[in-house]
């Protein structure tokens, strides 16, 4: 069975509430998840099911109340939903009125109605928590509360739908498993209340990060991950798509460099990859010891490993202790390695280090062409460091981005744009790594015959020294517009 | 491996890179040694390229005048190739293909039908990614440009990521069978091309049409998403109605923004020194004026003698000038004190489209056996 495409076993899977809220869980065999007010489940009655199902929990009343613990939410079943649930739902039905509305009486302006609060519901909260109790389905407690009003028929009949949305958010009893990607998991984070954990990133932010930054399977990234490892597992999702099969064992790993003695990448817990997949495909390195890796010649004088036979022969506690010292070692030569590599096809930030310094130090270890991307929730961060990157010719074009969704409320005859939103999201500086030329000679014609090759032993300044073309083009990495007096020069834009 | 599947180190002959002129100007070009790149600012031979890693600044002192040119030559990502295309047809930008892609979950086990085609732009961002992009565009002079373009680029024979077919999927749907114009070889008794499709990205004037014929090439055993692109909110309008008749739910509409910042400087001014600039003309206009008066006088009383004596000053440039005035200073000159800013480019894409997505799932049964035997497994261990 396909973990990208059925709930199974030992998998983690994210379940949205009909009150919008989410909640990671991990499906374990024979186990049960509760909800809260919304039920509970056993895990065995929904794996199998394609992900993204929505299952309805109802209680037939065969259930035992568990004597010990009188609040525990009840175990129910389940049964597989017809329609999904989501926010178009839940906020409005479409046009064609809902079942529940259709036999009822409305009215067509609210002139009649006046609010006098809890006391136009004839039904008091203890009859409602008595009918849960007769676990009665969210539908007949609706439809009694819905009689019991005093004043629904002068309701419009906008306004019964909105209320009969709300009553659903609270009695429905049903949820929908959904896959976790690392939207769903930035949106579970969100939800939470965990914005400055995830330094306010977007779903569209992230989505542009990956793309801006190339990000594939068979790539070599630098990564600085302020996120708790959402950024890293967002990278994952993008390279491996949760597939964990050896086939891509060999390929593209992500080196998170980290400013504590551990990195941080909490997250990743609830991702599906193993272990081991995780250990082979994401390193993290220290910045001391990225910049400052231990030398080889003390680190082999520290250790030498030993040969099959010698191994065998030595006993357990020196076995033990023999397998530490290994590990060390292994983990020494992997961070000299890691440090030495400059080639790497990518650099992705999101840290709240002075970027500036930071990226351009990780900058000298990427290769030539490949993109930097750094995230920032604030725009002047990343201002302060395009004009510092501007005017070294090790970067290209370095601009700030930003983008943000708007989400709309989705009904025919009834689209506009949500009335509140979430702010924020932050912006995206992008540029590629480049490598600068040396200085061509002034004059082509008297020192070389074909005119054309670099010579190296140039008399012209080279650096950070701007010297301006007449045509326009400048010995720098601006590459555009940016400056008002190339705005002057270049025609288009 | 592609130009734009593979990390190359080197420039090699028969590469296609992009050659940066400036942000507006990436031109695409295939590495000939015989060739040359022109630009109006001087000419690049290739064999000045060829052999250098990739990111390299060719530099290069212009005939006659003798000055420095550069241009940099890259290796072409989609998001490059985005910004260097020639348009055959609006194109999909990079923020709205990146939220698409995002949210769609697109990685190595996606399989995407991509209708229409128009200018590959969200094409070769699509076959980065995903396992294999189905993409169909009716216009026969497009789908051969297309065609070429993406053979070229290795999408389709070397990453055999990218089936292209020319069809108009609104009036005859989706399937790929043997007497169809594709880029898909049909083995002998092969009868009709396995799409199964979980994301399905709609750029069409009229994507109800294409909505129904969905049914039959998409997965049946997971979760589809869907998403439709289209700039007028009347489209949404019968897109959502075709999606509702066709049992698609979740169905959410948004509109993406995407912004680019200049980064700039604004000279910083200080009350007081514009209070003391003043001081400093009214000065000057004093001076004069009470030599002007000295000079009146003098005439008056007839004093002639005097009056010549007094010679006219010389005016001086003014002493106290901290902001430049009546000289052109530079954005950043380090004579001056600065803020840094930023500013909105100055002319935004306020609208490209509304997408509007929407899911499926069309076997939502379970097989009741499987998890039998899977809690057997898990039992034994």
């Amino acid at each position: 069975m396909n973990p990208n495409k059925r709930l199974g076993f030992n998998q983690h899977v994210i379940l949205r509430l009909p009150s919008n809220n989410f909640k990671i869980v991990e499906l374990k065999p024979d186990g049960s998840i509760s909800l809260g007010k919304f039920g509970a489940f056993y895990t065995n009655d929904i794996v199998g099911y394609p992900l993204g199902t929505t299952f309805e929990i109802y209680y037939d009343g065969s259930y035992e109340p568990d004597e010990k613990n009188k609040n525990r939410t009840p175990i129910g079943k389940v049964r597989v939903m017809n329609t999904g649930i989501d926010q178009s739902d839940l906020e409005s039905t479409p046009t064609p009125l809902p079942m529940e509305l259709t036999n009822k009486m409305s009215s067509a302006t609210n002139k009649e109605l006046i609010n006098i609060g809890n006391e136009i519901q004839g039904m008091t909260m203890e009859e409602i928590e008595s009918l849960k109790k007769q676990s009665a389905t969210h539908a007949e407690i609706i439809s009694k509360m819905i009689e019991s009003h005093g004043s629904f028929h002068k309701k419009t009949v906008y306004s019964q739908e909105k209320y009969l949305n709300r009553k659903k958010q609270k009695f429905s009893k049903f949820f929908t498993a959904e896959y976790l990607s690392s939207s769903a998991m930035l949106q579970f984070l969100l939800e939470k209340g965990d914005v400055q954990r995830v330094m306010d990133l977007s779903q569209e932010s992230i989505g542009m990060l990956l793309n801006l930054g190339n990000i594939r399977s068979n790539g070599q990234y630098l990564c600085v991950d302020e996120t708790g490892g959402l950024l890293v597992y967002a990278m994952l999702e993008r390279m491996f798509g949760g597939q964990t099969s050896s086939a891509l064992e060999d390929v593209g790993s992500i080196v998170v460099i980290h400013e504590n003695e551990h990195p941080n990448l909490d997250l990743l817990k609830f991702s599906n990859y193993s272990d081991q997949f995780i250990k082979n495909h994401v390193k993290a390195i220290s910045l001391l010891d990225f910049f400052e890796p231990p030398i080889m010649e003390e680190v082999k004088q520290a250790f030498k490993p030993l040969s099959k036979e010698e191994i065998s022969s030595l006993k357990s506690g020196k076995k033990n202790a023999y397998y530490r010292r290994l590990k060390w070692y292994n983990t020494q030569l992997q961070t000299i390695e890691l440090s030495k590599h400059v080639e790497y096809d990518g650099l992705i930030i999101a840290s709240t280090l002075h970027l500036p310094t930071l990226v351009r130090k990780l900058g000298r270890k990427v290769h030539g062409s490949r993109p930097i991307v750094c995230y920032s929730q604030f725009k002047e961060t990343l201002l302060e460091l395009t004009h510092v990157l501007y005017k070294d010719l090790n970067y290209l074009a370095p601009s700030i981005y930003e983008t943000r969704c708007r989400p709309f409320q989705s009904i025919r005859g009834k689209l506009h744009p949500l009335m509140t939103m979430r702010g924020g999201g932050g912006y995206l500086m992008w540029c590629h790594r480049v490598i600068p030329a040396p200085d061509p000679p002034t004059n082509l014609e008297t020192t070389n015959g074909n005119g054309t090759d670099i010579n190296i032993n140039s008399n012209g300044t080279n650096g950070n020294d701007t010297e301006n073309d007449a045509n326009g083009m400048e010995k720098n990495s601006h590459g555009d517009a940016t400056a008002p007096e190339m705005n002057k020069k270049q025609k288009t834009r | 491996m592609s130009y734009f599947s593979e990390y190359k180190d080197l420039i090699e002959e028969g590469d296609l890179a992009l050659v940066w002129i400036s942000r507006d100007n990436i031109k695409p070009i295939t590495i000939d040694a015989k060739e040359t790149f022109n630009t109006r600012y001087g000419s690049f031979p290739h064999t000045q390229m060829i052999g250098k890693p990739y990111g390299s600044q060719i530099a290069i002192r212009t005939k006659g005048s003798n000055k420095f040119a550069f241009i940099h030559v890259l290796q072409p990502t989609p998001e490059l190739w985005t910004t260097s295309l020639p348009h055959r047809t609006q194109i999909v930008y990079t923020p709205d293909s990146s939220y698409i892609m995002q949210r769609m979950n697109c990685g190595p086990t996606t399989r995407v039908i991509e209708a229409g085609t128009g200018s590959g732009s969200f094409s070769h961002a699509f076959a980065r990614s995903v396992s294999h992009l189905f993409s169909y565009e009716f216009h026969e002079v497009r789908y051969q440009q297309a065609l070429k373009e993406f053979e070229h680029h290795g999408l389709i024979n070397r990453d055999k990521t990218v089936t292209l077919t020319q069809r108009d999927v609104c009036a005859n749907g989706f399937a790929i069978r043997p007497d169809d114009i594709t880029s898909h070889k049909f083995g002998e008794i092969e009868e009709q091309l396995s799409i199964n499709a979980n994301a399905i990205f709609l750029d069409l004037p009229a994507p109800w049409d294409a909505i129904p014929h969905l049914e039959g090439v998409i997965s049946k055993d997971e979760k589809v998403s869907l998403c439709c692109f289209s700039p007028c909110i009347e489209q949404v309008d019968k897109t959502i109605e075709a999606m509702e008749k066709e049992g698609w739910t979740e169905i959410q509409m948004v509109g993406i923004q995407g912004k680019q910042y200049e980064s700039r400087r604004q000279m910083i001014r200080t009350l007081d020194d514009a209070i003391e600039r003043l001081r400093d003309v009214k000065k000057r206009k004093s001076d004069g004026m009470e030599r002007r008066k000295r000079l009146c006088d003098s005439v008056l009383n007839d004093d002639e003698t005097k009056a010549t004596d007094e010679k006219r000053p010389q005016t001086e440039k003014t002493r106290f000038n901290p902001f430049g005035k009546g000289s052109r200073v530079k954005e950043g000159d380090i004579n001056y004190k600065w803020k840094e800013v930023t500013k909105v480019e100055s002319e935004v894409k306020s609208h490209t489209s509304y997408l509007t997505f929407a899911s499926k799932i069309i076997n939502k049964d379970r097989n009741e056996r499987t998890v039998k035997t899977l809690l057997e497994e898990l039992e034994k261990k």
